[in-house]
């Protein structure tokens, strides 16, 4: 899995053989809310928050904000 | 109608909420949150068996300041109640979870009757070819108490096509557990008050790949060091004496530090001739010092359907194995005062820390009204997800058996003002 990700991150990042030049113009497409990385941000944070109070994995999404007591 | 399609692109380049009630970054480079913005969210969250039940209230404003400047508030409640397991115990070679019980003197009728309130803000600031963020914030319950501060820069590289995030952040937590049959005592049997530090640090890279997708990879990077330990947790310990043996509980014990490493990667892609729908690909893997690795998988569809209606379906799995210092039960010798495990450094039954695996799916439903006079958009959002632990899913397999599975349901509904 780590080898899958690091292929995944140098194909579209480093090298980005399927990047192509996006004019200004070109992008109205990504602007759409369901294309934001996170549309909907408090459910977002909802969502992490219980993650982080039931699972010992985490991380990723950025930030770190404070702790909690969570049971 | 079509939704609106005023938010300029450079928004969609985020690098995503903080973990915990803190500040939302609408934008990085070139501020394009020329309007006010105000949410509200309420939430239940619901375990099996009469577990945990948190009822949540959030509201978060976020305002332009200036030509280059967006100041963010957010406030959240979370009403606890409920009962959690406290330490497995070993009947007839059957291992079962032992629940706290209500207390004749409890304020809500359960176990746990606890209340979080939390308040976070953040300034950012917007530059050509960029942005910085500062943000802070508490959050406090009967038992805990957190403070911290962060940062976040953002880049714009190539032509706006790529976009690097570094952040970084400090807490400090108070921990102060409250009266109660289970709650860990010192050597005198008296009340404990401890510390806890973390960094959290994160960097980033976010990729337009083509007009219709983009890409996104996080490190990140966590230190915590102190009290880590769950004041709440027992362990049960066989003892063996000669001629017979006995089990008691005994509070447990966590090391005082922990290094956790995560690498998210995201894939968003827009379907045109699907109504503009888009779907969302996640994979994220974690690994810590305590010796825990966990792989999560997430997708989720974000379908258009007409007049301003949207829906989203969503999927999701995640696998963790056991820390290094989990057993279900322990079988040892006592220190001399009966209250540690002799040659244990640290050891823990916290379900958390076992191998477990989750699914999860969910729907949500947005409904989005562009057409007010004075309100630059109104919409609103409902949704519900359930979850269901097992030891059995954990990715190749698990046998420890049934005794620590539950689920749960997350119901949330809520909405967003643009003035």
């Amino acid at each position: 899995m780590k080898i899958f990700n690091v292929f995944i991150v140098i194909g579209a990042v480093m090298n980005c053989v399927a990047c192509t030049e996006v004019l200004p113009r070109q992008r109205g497409n990504l602007a759409w809310p369901q294309m934001a990385l996170t549309p909907d941000a408090l459910e977002f944070g909802l969502r992490q928050h219980t993650s982080f109070s039931k699972e010992a994995g985490g991380g990723g999404y950025g930030g770190g904000g404070g702790g909690c007591g969570c049971n | 109608m079509k939704a609106s399609k005023k938010n300029n692109i450079i928004a969609q380049l985020t690098c995503a909420a903080l973990a915990l009630p803190g500040i939302v970054q609408t934008a990085h480079a070139g501020r394009v949150e020329e309007t006010y913005n105000a949410d509200f969210q309420y939430g239940l969250y619901s375990e099996s068996d009469n577990r945990i039940e948190v009822n949540i209230f959030e509201g978060a404003l976020s305002a332009p300041i200036g030509k280059a400047f967006t100041l963010n508030v957010n406030l959240v409640r979370d009403v606890i109640a409920g009962a959690s397991p406290v330490y497995n115990q070993k009947l007839n070679g059957k291992v079962q979870q032992l629940i706290s019980g209500a207390s004749p003197n409890s304020s809500c009728g359960a176990s746990i009757c606890e209340q979080r309130d939390a308040i976070s803000s953040g300034l950012s600031y917007f530059f050509d070819g960029g942005s910085v963020n500062l943000n802070g914030g508490v959050s406090k319950e009967n038992d805990y108490l957190s403070r911290y501060v962060g940062s976040n820069l953002s880049l714009d590289l190539n032509k706006k096509l790529t976009t690097l995030n570094f952040g970084g952040s400090v807490s400090f937590d108070e921990i102060d557990p409250s009266v109660s049959p289970w709650a860990h005592t010192t050597a005198n049997f008296g009340r404990i008050h401890e510390d806890k530090t973390s960094q959290n640090y994160l960097l980033g890279v976010t990729q337009i790949i083509d007009k219709d997708s983009l890409f996104q990879s996080n490190q990140t990077f966590s230190y915590s060091h102190g009290y880590l330990t769950d004041p709440y947790k027992w362990v049960e310990v066989e003892v063996a004496a000669p001629g017979f043996s006995f089990s008691l509980p005994i509070e447990e014990l966590r090391p005082r530090e922990k290094f956790q490493w995560a690498w998210l990667n995201q894939y968003v892609r827009h379907f045109g001739e699907l109504n503009d729908a888009a779907l969302h690909l996640d994979y994220r893997f974690s690994m810590d010092d305590w010796g825990v690795d966990s792989h999560t998988f997430e997708a989720s569809w974000h379908q258009p359907i007409a007049d301003g209606w949207r829906i989203v379906p969503r999927v999701r799995y995640y696998s963790q194995n056991s820390a290094d210092f989990y057993q279900p039960t322990f079988s040892g010798q006592l220190t001399s005062d009966f209250r540690q495990l002799a040659g244990y450094s640290a050891y823990s039954s916290d379900y958390r820390l076992a191998g477990f695996g989750a699914f999860s799916g969910g729907v949500k439903l947005i409904k989005e009204i562009t057409d007010l006079k004075s309100i630059n958009r109104l919409s609103f959002q409902t949704g519900i997800e359930f979850y269901d632990h097992q030891a059995s899913y954990q990715l190749g397999g698990n046998s420890s058996g049934d005794f620590a599975n539950f689920n749960y349901y997350l119901f949330t509904a809520s909405f967003n003002l643009k003035f």
